[in-house]
């Protein structure tokens, strides 16, 4: 469970993680430019429904997170999106809670811009589209895991049975996501490329017939 | 448009999800009755399956441990009351998951003695099981065994309802998938609103 409820983690860990969440969301804001909010409004209401799609996961099961996608499309900017998709997680389905709001945006966040500095060169060039989006929402479902794990091992929990069972229950998630995300990031890939670059190419192309 | 295919995407995934039989909300869940003193009930995965061997604990309202149980290969669970206190039951799985279910001192039967500061109300119950045997011989029962048979047809008749009540609260609902995707919406509509007034501000200064 990447999501972490209330009452799980240590005052400590949400102290430390809500200040840094808080510091990663306003510089999220300073690179969210107009051209790309409705991008970001899009991408985050996709990571807000993507956490509705389970996956079975022996008698549990585990929700897709959609965060590889998010970092991949949006950079620094998916951190303010993200945080409103989570407290609106947290407010209409239970995931998380609000009080944990900045744990949450830390595990699933961090990774997303992880992925984003390591693959946004990749996958921009057409052909490894799809390996590159496999690994792009795999890893960051990989790194969620452990980031909870270590979170729960922070306050208290002994760290290795943590991450084998929140790594464990999240391994078919990492295959379904790394799916799901490839196809997205190939069908972008064809379709809209341009909407792959977060930073487009400094070309000064005049703004014709709008007013931008 | 440039946004049209990502726009057309989330369209697809939102009419796939709406489609979906069920949507569950993610998290473990703890649902528990009294019948007479003892306090039955089971965790599980909302759609999914029953959570077996986890702990859960019972406590007070003051806090104090009560008993602890754990779940079989079915998610069930069962504690005995002692008291005829609040139960505050919790389960925590290790993984994050956390759950926490209410059993309130009006479902145990009044002849578990009350909280440990108040022993009076300990007493009352005792005297009301022998009393009115004395008074009135007619009746074959006892009061207290008849209220404790009462209670017991109307937990079976109601602990159903409760479930039901449980299982209808587990469900999400598209209004809260579609409310949530109007909040963004409308954070945005925010944002442009913010952005615009700036530029304007920079553009008259």
């Amino acid at each position: 469970m990447v999501h972490m409820v209330e009452g799980v983690v240590s005052a400590p860990v949400i102290a430390g993680c809500t200040a840094l969440a808080a510091a990663g969301v306003g510089y999220g804001l300073t690179k969210l430019k107009a051209d790309d909010m409705p991008k970001a409004a899009v991408v985050g209401a996709a990571f807000f429904v993507a956490s509705l799609i389970h996956v079975p996961v022996g008698p549990s099961s585990a929700h897709l997170l959609a965060n590889g996608l998010m970092g991949l499309l949006l950079g620094w900017s998916a951190l303010p999106a993200m945080a409103v998709a989570l407290l609106l997680q947290a407010a209409f389905f239970g995931f998380g809670g609000v009080t944990t709001l900045g744990v949450n945006l830390v595990l699933i966040g961090l990774p997303a811009i992880i992925v984003h500095h390591l693959f946004r060169d990749l996958v921009t060039r057409g052909r490894s589209a799809w390996a590159a989006g496999f690994a792009c929402g795999a890893l960051a479902i990989a790194l969620s895991a452990l980031g909870a794990a270590g979170a729960l091992a922070a306050s208290g929990a002994a760290f290795v049975p943590a991450a084998k069972l929140v790594v464990l229950a999240h391994l078919p998630v990492m295959a379904v996501e790394g799916v799901v995300t490839a196809a997205a990031v190939s069908l972008l890939a064809r379709v809209k490329p341009d909407a792959l670059w977060t930073r487009p190419a400094p070309q000064p192309v005049p703004a014709v017939g709008s007013n931008a | 448009m440039r946004t049209l295919p990502l726009i057309t995407a989330l369209a697809i995934l939102l009419l796939a999800l709406t489609a979906a039989p069920s949507a569950w909300a993610h998290k473990i869940k703890l649902f528990a009755t009294v019948e007479g003193t003892t306090i039955t009930g089971t965790v599980y995965v909302p759609g999914g399956g029953r959570v077996s061997g986890a702990e859960v604990t019972a406590a007070g309202p003051d806090g104090a441990a009560l008993g602890t149980a754990v779940t079989d290969a079915e998610g069930r669970f069962s504690l005995e009351a002692t008291r005829r206190v609040d139960h505050l039951l919790e389960v925590d799985t290790g993984d994050g998951h956390r759950a926490t279910f209410r059993v309130t001192a009006a479902q145990l039967p009044p002849t578990l003695p009350g909280p440990k500061g108040a022993p009076a109300s300990a007493k009352a119950a005792p005297a009301a099981e022998t009393q009115p045997a004395q008074d009135t011989a007619a009746p074959a029962m006892s009061e207290a065994a008849l209220e404790a048979v009462v209670a017991r047809a109307v937990a079976a008749q109601v602990n159903p309802l409760r479930e039901q009540m449980a299982a209808r609260e587990d469900r999400l609902r598209l209004q809260d998938v579609l409310g949530g995707l109007g909040w963004i919406m409308g954070v945005t509509g925010i944002g442009f609103f913010l952005l615009a007034r700036r530029e304007r501000k920079r553009g008259g200064g």
